[in-house]
């Protein structure tokens, strides 16, 4: 995604290597004292990866809390998530990964996680609905949810006063600001287009209430190119037409360049954002704002990026220590405050609604509130979005096809077409139930 | 590369001293076991493990597939097949074929160039040219690519912005050129080991045949092309092959570079293909079938390329 090296952890490798000569039985004092990571407590430390920011002291808390459950956390980099995947179909791996929602129902198919619903049905309550409703598989509960992206517009507000066009509130003003602003400035665009940042295609899909896959009864519908995604794709087929966009890849300096030299007028995307462009466009501060994603006719309805969870991988034996552990760190009042100020998320646990950091004004944004404007977006989010077997594939397909669109080899209803075959073939090749009603 | 005789033989000459001392029979073994051992174990096993996998595939008995009713069973050749119709596969292959095609003859021949000059007696300061022309083969590849990613770059290279100033517009990323743009990565990483390659074979060119060459009026350029090339083309067909193969293989580069161009897809090489159907598409069966094909056209090319060439040497012989 970003252009950062990937390191390999070494600690968790040498600990893997000696359990490995444990078991070849090369090491004649093996079984005994384990590693100085079991010194704590009687039992094996229970392996937690995940990748946001501060865990490391919210486990070291735990720890201190709770000697008898220790918890050993190793930080994920580059492709740990799919180190994850390979070493937990070989019989190894953590005990808890963190994980996108979207990729929940491969790990389900493949018995990768463990249902977790005897420890947790009880705290349901302390998260929002679809925070819940993405951890929940056929009935059974998986994991813990830790994050969501709700998405709203962050705009320029001195661009849009400086040619005295209105922010727009629903996409068709958008569209007709996007010419304005256009015709004002040829170096202005209303929006990047990044054909591989598939989030902010799921986001608009989600917004209009459409998905990528659904459940019907005992059969996986497949929804990639459906009414709903269409009305997406027309919209950005006009723009991308009218050359009212510009084409570049989001996270590249090339991308940072744009928006820094005030090309962008607006960015869509989810409540993580905002840091993201802080750090990436400091010289403009003050000089954006935050607005709900414009809608279609004016109701008010947001989309999701997606989120995250921590769920409980095949591995674990100490289910009821990693269920009391992941509540501890998503729900408690004092945990979910460090997670969204110090780990950056937006939170799925309703007391972090509550929280001081969400509540701030930022000088950034000209002293706005603008997690008020996230919060709202979470409560209108639809509860269309279902994620399916092989995801990954089809944001592939999807990202693969949009670079073609970009150089205007392709257009966006004819990605969704392949994209949405292909999974079509694809989930019936695995032998699963599929109707399509494409 | 036969070189079975002249060892057996002087083996044979040898036995009846080795019988006198039976410990030496266990000497030979012991030097090789490290050797044989992790050949076995990091090059046969997981070949035979990916044939292995590839004729198998998992399925589920219908429905949603939650609950562990994934089975595996026996597929025969059915992921070949899938393999071979994927076309997004087979451009892969078309593609990393169009790019050995034109980076290989380039890289070697500038290579060649590189290394005949340095082993004549034209150039000063011999070895800081070696070596600067070797320094970009230690740089990682991922390093390189990351580095090269910011010269392609609009907005931010100097040189599309210089040459933009000029009034020249160029896209070092388009559609059409980033395969090019690739190229010249691994031109630039790997030139160096192919002159030091190139260049140790001159060494062993002894100096005598060069000098008759000279008393007989032959000019510098005459010796390269008459006597130096034709004596260190077994080192040519080395830096070939080792070439060819590691086109083929094109991963890291076009890895890369996909986080700043969408113009190159997840599929775009053979090798990034099997990555994505293994980790995207949840398929290690389809994807070791397809790591079987692009194993079994490396050696089919390899064997081409060394037939070709072994023609070629015995009519010069």
């Amino acid at each position: 995604m970003m252009w950062t090296t990937r390191t390999s952890p070494a600690a968790p490798r040498a600990g893997r290597a000696a359990a490995l000569l444990c078991t070849v039985g090369l090491l004649a004092a093996c079984g005994g004292g384990g590693g100085d990571a079991a010194a704590g407590g009687g039992d094996d430390p229970i392996q937690f990866w995940g990748w946001v920011p501060g865990l490391e002291e919210q486990v070291a808390q735990w720890n201190t809390e709770n000697p008898d459950t220790p918890v050993e956390f190793h930080r994920m980099t580059g492709d740990d998530g799919k180190k994850v995947e390979a070493a937990v179909d070989a019989g190894a791996g953590p005990d808890i990964v963190q994980l996108s929602t979207h990729d929940l129902p491969d790990y389900v198919i493949n018995d990768r996680v463990q249902p977790i619903t005897e420890f947790v049905a009880d705290t349901e309550d302390l998260y929002t609905p679809s925070s819940w409703q993405s951890v929940t598989l056929a009935g059974e509960v998986y994991g813990v949810p830790q994050g969501s992206g709700p998405t709203a517009m962050m705009y320029r507000a001195d661009v849009f006063e400086k040619h005295g066009i209105a922010v727009p509130t629903t996409w068709d003003e958008y569209e007709q600001a996007a010419a304005a602003l256009h015709a004002a400035d040829p170096n202005v665009y209303i929006a990047g287009f990044s054909p591989s940042e598939i989030g902010q295609w799921t986001q608009d899909v989600s917004q209009a209430g459409g998905t990528y896959f659904g459940i019907e009864g005992d059969a996986w519908s497949v929804q990639v190119d459906s009414p709903e995604s269409r009305r997406v794709a027309e919209r950005w087929q006009r723009l991308l037409d009218a050359g009212l966009v510009k084409t570049t890849q989001m996270w590249t300096p090339e991308y940072w360049a744009s928006v820094n030299a005030g090309e962008i007028a607006t960015i869509t995307y989810a409540a993580w954002f905002p840091v993201q462009l802080q750090e990436n466009v400091a010289d403009q501060a003050g000089l954006w704002r935050v607005a709900p994603q414009p809608t279609y006719d004016g109701t008010s309805v947001a989309g999701d990026s997606g989120g995250a969870a921590d769920v409980v991988l095949a591995g674990a034996d100490d289910l009821e220590g990693a269920a009391e552990f992941l509540t501890w760190i998503n729900s408690d009042p004092e945990q979910v405050e460090h997670l969204i100020s110090v780990g950056g998320i937006f939170p799925t646990a309703l007391v972090g609604f509550e929280s001081e950091a969400l509540a701030e004004e930022m000088p950034y944004f000209g002293g706005q509130r603008i997690y008020d404007v996230f919060r709202q977006a979470a409560e209108v989010v639809p509860p269309t979005w279902t994620d399916g077997p092989a995801n990954g594939q089809v944001d592939a397909d999807i990202t693969d096809g949009f670079g073609a669109v970009a150089t205007g080899s392709s257009t966006f209803a004819q990605v969704l077409a392949e994209a949405d075959a292909a999974a079509t073939d694809r989930l019936t090749d695995m032998g699963l139930d599929v109707v399509d009603p494409s | 590369m036969s070189v079975v005789p002249l060892p057996a033989r002087r083996a044979a000459g040898r036995r009846p001293a080795a019988r006198r001392t039976g410990g030496r029979h266990v000497a030979p073994y012991a030097f090789a076991a490290p050797f044989v051992v992790l050949f076995l174990v990091f090059l046969v096993a997981p070949i035979v493990l990916a044939l292995w996998q590839s004729m198998f595939r998992q399925r589920a008995a219908g429905g949603l597939g939650f609950g562990g009713t994934r089975q595996r069973e026996f597929a025969g050749l059915g992921n070949y097949v899938t393999a071979l119709t994927d076309t997004g596969f087979t451009s892969g292959f078309a593609r990393v074929l169009l790019y050995g095609a034109v980076q290989v003859p380039v890289m070697l021949v500038l290579a060649l160039v590189l290394a005949l000059l340095f082993d004549s007696a034209a150039v000063r300061f011999g070895r800081f040219f070696q070596a600067a022309v070797f320094v970009p083969y230690a740089v990682p590849g991922v390093i390189a690519a990351l580095l090269w990613g910011f010269l392609y770059q609009p907005g931010v290279s100097p040189i599309v912005g210089g040459l933009t100033s000029l009034g020249v517009d160029v896209d070092l990323l388009a559609p059409g050129t980033v395969l090019w743009s690739l190229a010249n990565i691994a031109l630039w990483s790997n030139t160096g080991i192919n002159v030091v390659i190139l260049y140790a074979a001159l060494q062993s060119v002894p100096a005598e045949v060069g000098e008759a060459a000279r008393v007989d009026g032959a000019s510098e350029v005459r010796v390269a092309l008459s006597i130096k090339l034709p004596m260190i083309l077994p080192a040519l067909l080395l830096t070939t092959l080792s070439s060819i193969i590691g086109t083929l293989q094109l991963f890291s580069e076009p890895n890369v570079l996909r986080t700043i161009t969408s113009n190159i897809t997840s599929d775009y090489t053979p090798n990034m293909a099997i990555y994505t159907t293994s980790t995207e598409a949840q398929d290690p069966h389809l994807a070791a079938a397809m790591a079987v094909l692009l194993g079994v056209s490396t050696l089919v090319l390899s064997l081409v390329v060394l037939r070709i060439s072994n023609r070629r040497n015995g009519a010069l012989a």
